[in-house]
């Protein structure tokens, strides 16, 4: 790393350090006159320590909105650049994109060829996605040749027939209840509950200057 | 639990993941820490994959879905740049850059910057592509299977935010023979890449997937935080669950609930270390 880039690290992760301590602080200590006892001003002392926490949240949501400017350049950039070399679909895309704002501008606003051309594109991959589905779900043993994969694949079975309206599969259908509601809900909160660890661990180390996500 | 009490906690909870952080970087800097790790098996696939695209001249292609900074999501985005970046590092002695795609355009800085840190040979502007928008997009879905085809990747990593959409992505792969491995934050893509994928990572595995893909010795000790915690939340909920049930049966008393914590753990510990 040269000495330029070691500076812009340092400073990025000096930053990243400065605004993730104070938005932290800010969500942990603000809004809450009661962690700071009953002494005079705790009320005007919580609300101080919340407002740079809302500053800088404004701020992200500010960049969130710019952010897909920086989207369609990168869209636009990315296309321009493959039609050099010849690629058929790149131009039809950088055609279409033109065509559209073209369309939007002289029709003031006109939302038909979204209705017409989009929303008919989408629900036939929609349709398409059903599919790849079912010939995923017909592979899963072939993958995991094991007892999580056969338990996979048993849990599948027993949902499917429980969702057909036949009574002679009230009994499936009781079965499939119980899965959902005990084993399945216990599944997924172990889950989400990993990923909520991953998530906090991940924050502190992006905080403490850890990840070399941003560090230049 | 009032505000008050989950805000301290909430504090001692932060506090106390610093210094598990620090702790786990100090232990991990002495290497004999990494004997500890324990396997996954998603991650074995790997290095073979780094070598057949050095190999082959064609490019990974690595998916952030629609993970995005400033989002709810964005210690995935994080999580899934630092990883890449270990990856990109891998396949440093190829010809052809790796290719990074994502549906959030507040991601598409972040992955130009993962790939310029770790492919210094340029194009980090033109292989970071953003195809529009937002979670289950199946216009995202469309364009990568687009890439798939016409840049004929040697191996896909998927590790982001997904959701069923994947399907159509994985199914892609797969038909041109491509490997690929896949793990989501959202509960329909983590299921569709356990039943699809060659490889899959579950749940908190998409934020240790860095220690694992990183080559030095200090990177795994940020994932035995993460196996730190999962076991003392394991053992609170087994602890919780006893007592529960000791209020059921009045001759398990205190000392009955203690022994049987300790006899939890140390079946844990076992577990934990042989695997």
């Amino acid at each position: 790393m040269g000495r330029g880039q070691g500076v812009g690290a340092f400073f990025s992760a000096l930053v990243a350090f400065a605004v993730g301590v104070t938005v932290m602080l800010s969500l942990l200590l603000g809004d809450n006159p009661a962690l700071f006892g009953d002494r005079p001003g705790s009320d005007e002392l919580a609300r101080r320590i919340a407002l740079p926490g809302d500053v800088l949240l404004r701020l992200i949501v500010i960049f969130l909105a710019l952010s897909i400017v920086i989207g369609i350049a990168n869209l636009l950039f990315v296309h321009v650049s493959r039609l050099t070399s010849g690629k058929f679909y790149s131009a039809v895309l950088l055609a279409s994109f033109g065509f559209t704002i073209y369309w939007y501008v002289t029709r003031r606003g006109d939302t038909s060829l979204l209705e017409a051309v989009q929303l008919p594109i989408e629900s036939a991959l929609a349709a398409l996605l059903f599919v790849s589905l079912v010939h995923g779900s017909s592979r899963v043993m072939g993958k995991r040749n094991d007892i999580w994969g056969l338990l996979f694949v048993a849990v599948v079975v027993v949902v499917l027939l429980a969702s057909l309206p036949l009574a002679e599969l009230a009994p499936v259908k009781a079965w499939s209840d119980w899965l959902m509601r005990i084993p399945v809900s216990a599944g997924v909160r172990a889950m989400l509950l990993g990923i909520a660890l991953g998530m906090v661990v991940t924050g502190v180390r992006a905080v403490l200057g850890q990840d070399r996500s941003y560090r230049g | 639990m009032d505000d008050t009490t989950l805000q301290v906690y909430s504090v001692l909870f932060v506090l106390a993941t610093v210094v598990l952080v620090y702790t786990a970087r100090y232990f991990g800097a002495r290497r004999a820490r990494r004997r500890a790790q324990r396997q996954i098996a998603g991650f074995d696939a790997l290095p073979g994959w780094a070598e057949g695209a050095i190999e082959s001249s064609r490019p990974l292609h690595l998916a952030f879905g629609s993970a995005g900074v400033g989002e709810d999501n964005t210690a995935v985005a994080l999580a899934e740049a630092e990883f890449f970046h270990h990856v990109i590092q891998r396949v440093g002695a190829g010809d052809v850059s790796p290719i990074i795609s994502t549906s959030a355009a507040a991601t598409v800085p972040l992955g130009q910057d993962t790939l310029r840190r770790g492919w210094q040979r340029g194009g980090a502007l033109t292989r970071t592509q953003w195809y529009p928008q937002g979670r289950r997009s199946i216009g995202y879905a469309a364009a990568v299977s687009g890439v798939i085809e016409s840049e004929r990747p040697s191996a896909h990593i998927f590790a982001g935010s997904f959701g069923s959409e994947l399907a159509l992505m994985i199914d892609s792969a797969a038909r041109r023979g491509q490997g690929s491995l896949a793990v989501s934050d959202q509960l329909q893509g983590q299921a569709v890449a356990y039943a699809m994928a060659d490889q899959a990572l579950i749940g908190e595995e998409l934020f240790a997937a860095a220690s694992y893909a990183a080559e030095d010795g200090r990177a795994p000790a940020d994932a035995m935080v993460m196996d730190v915690w999962r076991a003392l939340l394991i053992m609170g909920m087994t602890v919780v669950l006893l007592l529960e049930v000791a209020k059921q049966m009045p001759w398990l008393s205190w000392p009955a609930v203690a022994v049987a914590s300790l006899v939890l753990l140390g079946l844990g510990l076992l577990v934990y270390r042989r695997r």
